[in-house]
């Protein structure tokens, strides 16, 4: 179960390859990086939580999918007990 | 002679993607993929980037496979052979070796190559091209010890590598070909606001000119243009467009025209063989026309459809695709088709004077295409119209305003 979502700004190089794998999750934002699409309606990097997300219901194969065509390793996932599922 | 079910040919994203999905659809086909490069699957898209060249991201973030993760899944990676020849009939595919590798289905994913600079000392130490993790690392190599360095061409890639010379505190000098950046796919008010970032930053800038020879002993000592101009340069990365080096395709019988003619399931026009990837040049069944991206995404997404397709999970390739950069303080999204063409229409965002400025690019009152300055944050937006078709016929106005907000338009 995927619980927290993170990009990491001084990886990210715009490649929006998340974007086409879970557009409703990930955005670029006017820097080209990655940015996280929340329920407040804000946008940022994370870390977030899945529930904090604007599409919290996303299952875990796309947001795997999004993190692992990331050609740059700029999106972490972990698990609930902290642990690192992507990289 | 050696047999596969799913033969590969090219070792890069498109390929890779695809013998990945092929295995996860496929739990025992025999899969190998041909690549002339020595290396496993690495981030091409990243070798570009400046921190990447500046070491200023770990070197090892550049692999994208481990090299177990190929024999795991039992996929054999046949580096540094190139395939030569192809016999449909007999379905083989020869490598440069001699060797001929039997397919049941074949996908062709060969990428680019750097188009050559045909030039007086344009084989000199010092003259670079950059497609491969070698190219990459004989640059990087160079970087460390050059003064002046000369880039050749406007595009992605010269405007990147400008970006990392500049940071690494070389002169650079850019000599384009055209009267201003990236003539005649943006239009001049767009190449002007590159330009400038690109004057700011340092780089000295000649327009409308070309290099008539390089000069020096074993390496390159000094550019001489066709003005007659002599200037210094110990390094030179040429960035003069790719070209897919498809006869060996051609010859057997495989429909061509610039790229490797596939259908919307990315099919050729042989049995069995799909094509993805820069190489591709597939029918868009968004735009309704043949197109042909060298893009990461694109060649990522084509080559898990190919993957899906050729395992029997049959479904047209949909993508709207794009590619961004930034450097210089400037930011360049591309998305889906942009190329000016006969009969299309295009509406000026822009610009503002903080030099932000988008071109959106109709055919037919449908939006197909956009060049984003200063503007990557409207890409989401633009994909979702081109994606969803969406009739912007007597919305031409709202499109060229920049306080309108592009997501009225997805939202309806």
């Amino acid at each position: 179960m995927i619980k927290k979502v993170v990009v990491r700004r001084d990886l990210c190089i715009g490649a929006a390859s998340c974007v086409i794998a879970a557009a409703s999750v990930f955005e670029l934002d006017a820097e080209n990086k990655g940015v996280l699409k929340l329920k407040d309606g804000s946008k940022n990097s994370g870390p977030a939580g899945k529930e904090d997300l604007e599409d919290a219901g996303i299952d875990d194969g796309t947001l795997l999918l999004a993190a692992q065509s990331c050609p740059t390793k700029a999106i972490f996932l972990y698990d609930e007990t902290g642990e690192q599922v992507c990289p | 002679m050696s047999e596969y079910k799913y033969l590969i040919v090219g070792g890069g994203i498109a390929g890779t993607s695809a013998a990945e999905v092929i295995r996860q659809n496929d739990k025992s086909g025999t899969i190998a993929i041909v690549t002339d490069e020595p290396d496993r699957l690495y981030s091409r898209i990243l070798l570009s980037k400046p921190n990447f060249f500046l070491e200023r991201i770990p070197f090892d973030q550049i692999w994208l496979k481990d090299s177990s993760w190929y024999e795991q899944n039992s996929i054999s990676l046949l580096a540094q052979k190139k395939a030569v020849s192809l016999d449909l009939a007999s379905k083989k595919v020869l490598l440069d070796d001699g060797s001929a590798i039997g397919y049941e289905k074949l996908l062709l994913a060969p990428g680019g190559y750097p188009r050559k600079w045909e030039i007086s000392g344009g084989d000199k130490k010092g003259i670079f091209y950059l497609r491969t993790l070698t190219d990459a690392r004989n640059i990087i190599g160079a970087v460390k010890s050059a003064k002046k360095a000369f880039c050749i061409g406007g595009g992605f890639v010269s405007f990147e590598m400008c970006d990392m010379l500049r940071l690494a505190g070389i002169e650079v000098t850019l000599i384009l070909r055209e009267s201003y950046y990236w003539e005649p796919l943006l239009d001049r008010i767009s190449g002007e606001l590159i330009e400038k970032a690109l004057e700011k930053g340092g780089v000295k800038i000649f327009r409308n000119s070309e290099v008539a020879e390089i000069k020096g002993g074993e390496g390159a000592k000094s550019a001489i243009l066709k003005t007659g101009e002599e200037l210094a340069c110990d390094m030179v990365v040429v960035g003069i467009g790719l070209t897919p080096s498809i006869n060996w395709i051609k010859s057997a019988g495989v429909a061509v025209n610039r790229g490797i003619l596939a259908n919307e399931y990315l099919e050729t026009n042989a049995q069995d063989v799909w094509a993805a990837g820069d190489a591709a040049e597939f029918k868009d069944s968004i735009l309704e026309e043949d197109v042909q991206l060298g893009n990461w995404v694109n060649a990522q997404m084509q080559g898990r459809r190919a993957g899906f397709n050729m395992t029997g999970q049959i479904e047209s390739f949909k993508l709207v695709s794009f590619y961004t950069t930034i450097g210089f303080g400037v930011s360049i999204a591309f998305v889906g088709d942009v190329r000016p063409i006969d009969g299309r229409k295009i509406i000026q965002r822009g610009p503002d004077e903080k030099g932000s400025y988008a071109r959106i690019i109709l055919k037919d009152s449908e939006v197909v295409g956009a060049t984003l300055i200063n503007r990557t944050q409207e890409l989401a937006s633009i994909s979702k119209i081109i994606e969803k078709n969406i009739k912007v016929e007597s919305r031409e106005s709202e499109l060229s305003d920049l306080n309108f907000d592009l997501k009225k338009l997805v939202n309806g």
